[in-house]
């Protein structure tokens, strides 16, 4: 019945770019006035605890939590509203109605929702935090702070995304945050168009239920399995029970072990985006 | 360039449609006629490819409507009830939607818009929404889509507008296009479509055009009761009785399509006879 199919149906440059345009043009006052309000909300938090910590102000582990914080509650939010005209008759309708492949309107959606989200993010967290740090700085130099009893208060250094570092033991695993947001991320986004109401909490119900779920089978069908005295150190190391015998583990090969923790690290923003496109196909208005 | 067959759906429990088969052909303007909740919004949707049929078979020009590819959605154009329209500049918004629409003409859209008196340069967030159905309607016209899917397109509109609805509307169709209009204000439609389609409970109820109508039936007022008590179907009111008559002898009339359906709805077996 149907003759008419080809790559052009389902990706077209030229097209997406014209959808790239109409989303902008419908939605740049939400975006834009949010770019303030990101600012704002961070400007007076740090400025608080500027305020209030009379030692050592906004220090790495402090911004880097603050950064976190941030990108995973507003980001979420902004994920949560990814695909939210889908949710009413009348947007759902115009939306649906748009002459555009549903892969370009997820593409369309993600970009802005996931890619430019983040950069956007990230400008505005260093536009406030660089100036905050070095009024810091500069309250620690002046004040010639010290611990109580101790050493002089070392000035602060500015916390990086790029490498990591919470606190100096913990660089090079940071980016892990980074990569749980995009999978976190991405589930909103699929809640966005599963969910026609409520989305952003609803969501949040689903991913608690679904860790829930996780850490039962964990303990409840991985843990048992295990010979007596045996422990899950992590999805594919085990060892020995410390307290009764020398420690001893078994762990799966590396490249199974790699291929396992890609799978987890990668696979859900993969696995979530991929059932955002279905949905979108099947969606009905 | 529509064919519909075997259609079957349901909202939950409700169903809607169980064996509902159509054919629209082009160069007509039909008129979807029914009752409130039987179902013609579900089926403009479902020929929009935005309710996919739970049994049955949809083919809009040669597309499965339910796919939703863009070159279908580029040829067909639904006016829905319920509008969306952005907060943006009627003018910008124009612009950047027509873009998806490769036959669209801002000339003819110039020239709809002037017609309903439209304030171009205003915002469409602060346009009433009799207003924004106007726009809309302009807009859907100058896309000159294949298939214009209007629902309850007069709904919101003055008195003038709606003449001037019927204008533009009449020109609209020719013989490569086709134009579905669905509303339960049928006085509306007058002289203006030229097939009628009654659905009611899922089921097509009635389909004839306009002039196998009024070849087959008579609509006249009369005094005489003998004329009355021959009648399909009659209304009294104070010009005497209006009265639907089989027409045995070819007489030229004008159907009136508030009585023509009402006399379906009550005597649906009876009227279809006539047209065997």
């Amino acid at each position: 019945m149907n003759h008419h199919s080809g790559i052009n149906q389902t990706f077209s440059f030229n097209r997406w770019t014209k959808l790239l345009l109409f989303h902008w043009m419908v939605n740049r006052k939400r975006y834009l006035l949010a770019l303030p309000a990101m600012a704002g909300l961070l400007l007076v938090w740090e400025s608080f605890i500027l305020a209030m910590n009379t030692f050592q102000p906004l220090d790495k582990g402090f911004q880097g939590m603050t950064y976190y914080a941030g990108l995973y509650a507003v980001g979420c939010l902004y994920a949560s509203m990814t695909f939210a005209e889908s949710g009413t008759k009348a947007q759902g309708i115009a939306w649906l109605a748009t002459p555009a492949s549903a892969l370009e309107k997820l593409l369309c959606g993600l970009l802005y929702s996931a890619i430019a989200f983040f950069v956007v993010y990230n400008l505005v967290f260093y536009l406030v935090d660089i100036p905050m740090v070095r009024i810091a700085n500069g309250l620690i130099e002046n004040g010639r702070r010290t611990w109580p009893g101790g050493p002089r208060i070392d000035s602060v250094q500015i916390f990086n995304v790029g490498k990591g570092g919470l606190n100096d033991h913990s660089e090079g695993w940071d980016h892990l945050f980074v990569l749980f947001y995009f999978a976190l991320q991405s589930a909103f986004a699929l809640g966005s168009i599963y969910f026609d109401r409520y989305a952003f909490v609803k969501t949040g119900v689903a991913v608690m239920i679904a860790l829930g779920c996780f850490m039962i089978l964990q303990q409840r069908i991985i843990d048992p399995t295990l010979p007596h005295g045996w422990h899950r150190q992590n999805f594919y190391d085990w060892i020995v029970d410390w307290d009764t015998l020398r420690a001893r583990g078994v762990r799966l090969s590396p490249t199974l072990g790699a291929v396992l923790g890609a799978m987890l690290i990668y696979g859900i923003p993969i696995v979530c985006w991929t059932a955002t496109y279905f949905r979108i196909k099947e969606k009905e208005v | 360039m529509v064919t519909i067959r075997d259609l079957h759906f349901a909202y939950r429990r409700r169903m809607v449609f169980s064996g509902l088969s159509l054919d629209l052909t082009p160069g007509h303007i039909y008129g979807l006629l029914g009752r409130n909740g039987t179902g013609k919004s579900t089926l403009l949707r479902s020929i929009g490819g935005f309710l996919f049929p739970r049994q049955g078979d949809i083919d809009v020009l040669g597309y499965t409507p339910g796919k939703r590819q863009p070159d279908f959605l580029q040829r067909i154009f639904l006016l829905p009830e319920e509008l969306f329209l952005p907060p943006l500049p009627v003018r910008r918004w124009v612009r950047v939607q027509a873009a998806f629409y490769p036959r669209f003409s801002q000339e003819q859209f110039n020239k709809l818009a002037a017609g309903f008196s439209l304030p171009l340069d205003g915002r469409l967030d602060e346009m009433s929404y009799g207003q924004q159905k106007k726009v809309l309607i302009c807009f859907a016209l100058a896309t000159n889509a294949d298939l214009l899917l209007m629902d309850e397109p007069t709904n919101g509109l003055d008195i003038v507008s709606k003449s001037q609805f019927r204008k533009v509307m009449a020109g609209a169709v020719d013989a490569n296009n086709c134009i579905v209009i669905s509303t339960h204000q049928v006085k509306d439609l007058e002289n203006l479509i030229d097939r009628v389609t009654i659905i009611d409970e899922g089921r097509i109820l009635f389909d004839q055009t306009i002039d196998a109508i009024s070849r087959t039936l008579l609509f006249r007022l009369s005094y005489d009761p003998k004329e009355a008590a021959a009648a399909i179907y009659s209304e009294s009111s104070f010009r005497g009785n209006a009265l639907i008559l089989p027409n045995s002898t070819g007489e030229e009339n004008a159907p009136d399509l508030e009585m023509l359906y009402k006399a379906v709805m009550l005597r649906g077996e009876q009227l279809n006879l006539l047209f065997k």
